[in-house]
């Protein structure tokens, strides 16, 4: 069995940074706060006995975000040998919080002062030897960022496990609170581990129900313990919890009082604080974050430096689809075929060209430019603006009973859904973080942006208003599922209050964010050369071959191919939505392989109307064909039903993954899907109407009816939850 | 005793009260706000403020400052 060091500390602290220094691997850094969910482990350099443990930022042992659920769920139950608790030298005080509790758990702690260099910067002197002393554990001093002084955290944390050498526990309390906990140690022992029996009676002292529930004491025992403590905080005159809490700060203030010498003690204007005097001022804040946003978008996805704007990203895709995978990959190819002597026009030859060349290379053309939007975001993150937009945006996001926090996941979903999904959780309430993750992927990801590009360019000549307005659709159907959920049974209540640390901003580092923006990139590749590869395989068999005379075999005309078949049983479940006639098969084709990933929505057209076509020399004349095929209004209720129905499989992966529960999941995938069915219907039956394209039918009056049915949710009077307005008030009365 | 949203920004004031749902009182407590501790306001947008509590800065919402009397 090896060694298994704990990496704890409060958010912001600098623990990724040391995390990655001392393992070596590729983590996410982020400047949002708590970004690391998953259990990340690794090998400490150059000892493989010796396995580092990252936990997500916590503030205390105390979980109130998923995360520290996480986290003090993996200190208490599966026991590291030691815990290296990483704390901000320049917020000390607030950071000895948790350090005072982990010292608690029984379990040796090494202290890593991080932030050595501002805190010297700062003028402030921080004596570490006389705060191990007090503290009763070693405490070191270190600089993430500059890579000092982690080793060696590290090393003296592993000796310590080594020799199972917790050090002695400092008396935090009064002597009043010290007897009663005394006297609970005494009542529980013989029922966990003596080293964690003050622990425990601390948290029972506290009445935290999860600890009670773990000792499972029985109730005459439980009452004899709440006498001690109902006694203490009689003689107090506080409740037990603020009574721990109170006496644990005013100890560490005293602490932080010898060993800290401060330059100035006095409230000190930062830096950060003149910046966010302008970025969340009342006036400024949303045309600054308009504008950052504009300039994001400009130059990942605006109009290409060729064309005389200052899109990198558009570029680098153009390069990379035209270019690269136009000319070179099916040229390399071409070369590599003749040379294996494998014909043009055999099977084989098409498989590779056309099939896998044709589709993952369609797929991999975006990749430049998501790495451009990729490392943006990661900017934004890493400098601290991130928490700032959170800030901004809750005023606004709260008026349809979503938290400015639900904004993150859906600025992350711009760029990809997956990622955006596992944004969210940093939401702490339940039911917050539910909804954000049913709503996050209607905002159209980049993997969209080719089909409201098509629609745009082929049937309304390039409108610009065709492609805001996609964005549009994307928002309203954000707001209008907001308001009708939060007005159901399940997410009934107010969103959380916002609170949120806004971290200090500070110069990105570029290993941060060239390693996030990588991962996410990577994650992206991955995909393609895995899911997609098999289902432009799949895809090019199926509209190449069919059944002709009751033989399978190569078909000319695709019509009559396997797809064909498959997508003409299927479209009349999209008639009313006016998906009729020729193209009625090959837009429920397109819809499912979007399924897969919503590149191939446009893949699958692109194959399916290059055959009707003479060989497309250019893709325009592929897209004329569409575009004529489907018409306009058609065309708008296709874009429509497919910016947001279910996402991919990919995101719908993510999805399952956050929710944890069948239920929920199938709930968040069936919403999106009837959303999208019914917006769609409801623009193509009653928008044709109007514009006198589409006769008065029995699908207009479903459609009429579906309309009515959207305006009562959005209208009615919200489920109240009478129980829990009466528990809630019950709390407040006993608090007072 | 009044509520964190009705304090002068600028000036530091003393913490005589947390109320809230336990977890919240909590979670607080986690961030710095504690009984007899300091906390400044530094800048106010429509009720939604910026403090400095300990040496963080620390968003809160109207409902959240409304929970901190000082």
């Amino acid at each position: 069995m090896g060694i298994k060091i704990a990496l704890a500390g409060n958010p912001n602290c600098g623990k990724t940074t040391l995390f990655n220094s001392l393992t070596g691997s590729s983590q996410h850094v982020g400047n949002w706060p708590g970004v690391t969910v998953e259990k990340k482990e690794g090998w400490l350099k150059g000892r493989k006995d010796v396995v580092i443990q990252d936990l997500p930022g916590i503030y205390s042992l105390s979980p109130y975000t998923l995360e520290e659920v996480v986290a003090r769920d993996y200190l208490v139950k599966e026991k590291p040998d030691a815990i290296l608790n990483v704390v901000d030298g320049t917020n000390i005080e607030r950071n000895l919080y948790l350090t005072t509790q982990l010292i608690e758990l029984g379990i040796p702690v090494v202290v890593a002062v991080n932030m050595m260099d501002l805190v010297q910067k700062n003028g402030d002197v921080i004596d570490v030897i006389k705060l191990g002393s007090t503290l009763g554990c070693e405490v070191v001093e270190m600089s993430a960022l500059k890579g000092e002084g982690g080793m060696e955290a590290a090393q003296k944390a592993v000796t310590l496990a080594q020799t199972h050498r917790a050090g002695e526990l400092p008396h935090i309390f009064t002597s009043r609170v010290e007897h009663a906990i005394a006297r609970i140690e005494e009542s529980i022992q013989g029922k966990v581990d003596d080293s964690y029996l003050r622990w425990y009676a601390i948290k029972i002292f506290e009445r935290d129900e999860k600890a009670l529930e773990a000792l499972n004491v029985s109730a005459g025992l439980k009452a004899h313990m709440e006498e001690r403590i109902a006694d203490c905080e009689k003689e107090l005159d506080d409740d037990a919890e603020s009574i721990i809490t109170n006496q644990r700060y005013s100890y560490i203030s005293n602490v932080v009082s010898k060993s800290v010498k401060k330059k100035s003690g006095e409230h000190r204007r930062s830096v950060s604080d003149k910046i966010d005097q302008i970025v969340t001022n009342r006036i400024l804040a949303m045309p600054i974050f308009a504008a950052v946003m504009v300039l994001i978008y400009s130059i990942a996805m605006g109009t290409s430096i060729t064309d005389g704007g200052f899109a990198i990203g558009t570029f680098a895709t153009d390069w990379a689809n035209d270019i690269f995978f136009g000319e070179w990959v099916p040229n390399w190819a071409d070369s590599i075929l003749n040379v294996l002597s494998v014909a043009e026009g055999s099977w084989l030859y098409g498989l590779i060209v056309d099939g896998i060349i044709g589709g993952v290379g369609a797929v991999l053309g975006f990749v430049p430019q998501l790495l451009v939007l990729f490392l943006l975001l990661a900017i934004l993150e890493d400098c601290g603006y991130m928490a700032r937009i959170a800030f901004i945006m809750d005023r606004i996001f709260r008026r349809f009973g979503l938290s400015g926090k639900s904004f993150i996941p859906m600025l992350v979903a711009t760029g990809c859904g997956v990622p955006g999904i596992m944004a969210s959780r940093t939401i702490e309430q339940d039911r917050d973080r539910k909804m954000t993750i049913m709503t996050t992927c209607f905002i159209p990801c980049s993997a969209k942006m080719p089909i409201i590009g098509l629609f745009a360019g082929a049937v309304f000549g390039g409108s610009p208003w065709v492609a805001a307005s996609a964005f549009f659709i994307g928002i309203t159907a954000v707001v209008i599922s907001g308001i009708i959920l939060k007005k159901s049974k399940a997410f009934a209540g107010e969103p959380s209050p916002f609170v949120m640390e806004l971290p200090a901003y500070h110069m990105p580092s570029a290993n941060n964010v060239l390693r996030a923006a990588w991962e996410r990139g990577w994650s992206f590749i991955k995909r393609a050369g895995t899911v997609i590869l098999l289902s432009t395989i799949v895809l090019w068999f199926l509209q190449g071959y069919g059944f002709v005379g009751g033989r399978l075999q190569a078909v000319e005309d695709n019509g009559s191919s396997l797809l064909a078949a498959i997508g003409n049983a299927i479209a009349w479940v999209f008639y009313p939505l006016g998906w009729t006639g020729d193209m009625a098969w090959k837009a429920t084709v397109a819809s499912f392989t979007g399924l897969i990933a919503k590149e191939n929505v446009v893949g699958t057209l692109g194959t399916l109307y290059h055959f009707l076509g003479e060989p497309g020399e250019n893709g325009e004349k592929i897209w004329a064909l569409a575009g004529a095929d489907f018409g306009p209004l058609s065309s708008y209720s296709f874009m429509i039903f497919n910016l947001l129905c279910a996402p991919c499989f990919a995101a719908m992966g993510a999805i399952k993954r956050e929710m944890n529960h069948a239920k929920w999941t199938a709930a968040a995938i069936g919403y999106m899907c009837l959303f999208a069915y019914m917006s769609a219907m409801i623009v193509y039956q009653l928008g044709g109407l109007f514009a006198g394209a589409v006769r008065f039918n029995l699908w207009t009056v479903v459609a009429l009816t579906a309309l009515v049915a959207v305006f009562y949710l959005l209208l009615r009077k919200g489920y109240q939850d009478e129980k829990r307005f009466r528990r809630m008030s019950s709390v407040d009365t006993k608090i007072k | 005793m009044i509520p964190l949203t009705m304090a002068k920004a600028g000036d530091a004031a003393l913490i005589r009260k947390l109320s809230g749902r336990d977890e919240m009182r909590r979670h607080l407590t986690g961030l710095g706000f504690v009984v007899n501790g300091n906390v400044t306001v530094v800048s106010k947008t429509a009720g939604n403020l910026i403090v400095q509590v300990k040496d963080s800065r620390i968003a809160l919402d109207k409902t959240m400052a409304n929970r901190i009397m000082v």
